[in-house]
């Protein structure tokens, strides 16, 4: 289980959350939605320390974490990988070297060990065949595929996504949606997902926290949001120009 | 009264950037091939450039030096022996130091600025792969080796810039040229020093500023030009600090 607790967080003047509190049971799909710049990946960042709050308290699995080191972490980012917005794959290393780095540094494998892991996990995305090319020499959906499979690589239990669908064909979107359920449905883990993306929300997530002006403004289930007569989340979910969300 | 607290924020954000690489460093020492790719990079980014530079200024300092000595004493043989001590432990370790900071300080504060923005300084935390072990401690060692290198490439330039341009100015003899009467160990451990503090400093304060840039292109120019004025100023301020201690070690110009 995950839990945030009235987590305050400004970079210089500009407060970006005020006082979220949230909490994500295990197993389950949360997708964290809101109009760009609300703060929903600055919160989920949170979780794994690549952000650090002003205040408030995170608990995960029980373990207040709120005061971890970033030696702290090494461990929690074993239990918890995350995929980021953009594929974030290092320019310098192959495919294959990518997928190898966890396996190296959170397991201590030896480079001929990880390397040969990385082409089994490269494989179960269909990426063998170009294991040995640099990012650069492969599109943006085949580099997202194989951010997904580093990230996979230490078998988490827990999971964050940032924009997982962001710049995708809808068939690879549809591919990362299945993939998201599936790892919950087979294996039990926990995904916080960080999303515009509204055929991705309403067809994946079993919860959906909305944040607006640095606070919670819905949390309920798919068909709640749907329902909801908050015209800031109507708003959202129609896509209407016109309406009180401001730019 | 901003700017002093900014050259404060950034002195401290620098030193604790040091701290973590030397405890790094301790802890487990990068893999030698990269450090010697980091090293052969930094050498081969500015082996040329320093050539050009220390080149140039080497033939200026000493048309000026012997075009003076003409002047006073009507005699440019000492002009060699007197110009090499100043290449060595002031004008070599300095200007190599700040052709360094140019040349390789931007493009530390520029690759590490641009992963920084694209989020690839967290992927790797998430890996397992923390920025100053896997960025800052090879780029550290790399400027280790290759500033000392450059520091005797760059004052060998100018040396011998000197020797053609007063050969050429004044016929000084070159065999009179080539005199090293006043070059002690110590102007030579002394640029020696400054060259390895240079070595370690410039890639630690491009880093810093690199690990710094926020926001996207924008940022990254920002974290590039302030990685050039602080490795800058720290190369200037060191050269007088270190000088000064040396000269009072030394008891003074007699010795």
């Amino acid at each position: 289980m995950i839990e945030f607790e009235d987590i305050h967080k400004a970079f210089g003047a500009q407060k970006v959350l005020d006082g979220v509190s949230l909490t994500v049971s295990q197993g389950r799909i949360v997708y964290i939605i809101g109009k760009s710049g609300a703060g929903k990946s600055v919160l989920v960042k949170h979780l794994v320390g690549l952000v650090r709050q002003d205040s408030g308290r995170i608990r995960f699995e029980g373990e207040d974490i709120t005061h971890f080191t970033e030696r702290d972490f090494f461990g929690l980012r074993r239990r918890c990988a995350m995929v980021f917005q953009h594929s974030t794959l290092f320019d310098s290393m192959t495919l294959v070297e990518n997928v190898a780095l966890p396996i190296r540094r959170h397991l201590g494998a030896t480079q001929r060990e990880a390397l040969e892991q990385a082409r089994e996990k490269l494989a179960l995305v269909d990426m063998a065949a170009l294991s040995d090319r640099l990012p650069a020499e492969v599109g943006d959906g085949l580099r997202k595929r194989v951010a997904i499979a580093r990230a996979l690589t230490l078998t988490p239990r827990y999971m964050v996504f940032d924009e997982p669908t962001t710049g995708l064909d809808p068939v690879n979107a549809v591919r990362v949606d299945r993939l998201i359920r599936d790892l919950s449905d087979r294996t039990g883990v926990t995904s916080v997902v960080v999303s515009h993306d509204l055929r991705s929300i309403f067809g994946v997530a079993d919860r959906i926290v909305m944040l607006y002006q640095g606070k919670v403004l819905l949390d309920g289930t798919p068909a709640e949001f749907r329902t909801s007569h908050d015209p800031v989340v109507r708003q959202f979910v129609t896509g209407a120009v016109e309406g009180p969300m401001a730019l | 009264m901003s700017a002093l607290r900014f050259a404060w924020d950034e002195a401290r954000g620098v030193a604790r950037l040091l701290a973590d690489t030397a405890q790094a460093l301790l802890r487990a020492r990068p893999p030698a091939a990269v450090v010697w790719a980091q090293a052969f990079d930094v050498g081969n980014r500015s082996v040329f450039f320093i050539l050009v530079t220390l080149g140039f200024l080497g033939a200026i300092l000493n048309f000026q030096t012997g075009f003076q000595a003409q002047r006073i004493f009507g005699d440019t043989s000492l002009i060699g022996a007197a110009t090499l001590p100043i290449l060595v432990r002031q004008l070599g370790p300095t200007l190599v130091g700040l052709m360094v900071a140019i040349r390789v300080g931007t493009g530390i504060a520029a690759e590490i600025g641009s992963m920084v923005v694209t989020e690839q300084v967290d992927a790797l935390r998430m890996c397992g792969a923390g920025p100053v072990d896997y960025l800052v401690k090879p780029r550290v060692l790399a400027g280790l080796i290759a500033v000392p290198a450059l520091w005797v490439i760059g004052t060998g330039a100018a040396w011998m810039a000197g020797l053609w341009v007063t050969h050429l100015a004044f016929q000084t003899n070159p065999a009179t040229y080539v005199n090293l009467d006043l070059t002690r160990g110590a102007d030579i451990a002394e640029g020696l020093f400054k060259a390895v503090v240079f070595g370690i400093l410039i890639p630690v304060i491009a880093a810093h500023s690199g690990l710094q840039a926020r926001g996207g292109s924008e940022g990254v120019g920002r974290a590039t030009t302030q990685a050039v004025v602080s490795a800058s100023l720290a190369v200037i301020v060191l050269d007088l600090l270190i000088g000064a201690v040396a000269f009072g070690l030394r008891g003074g110009a007699g010795a």
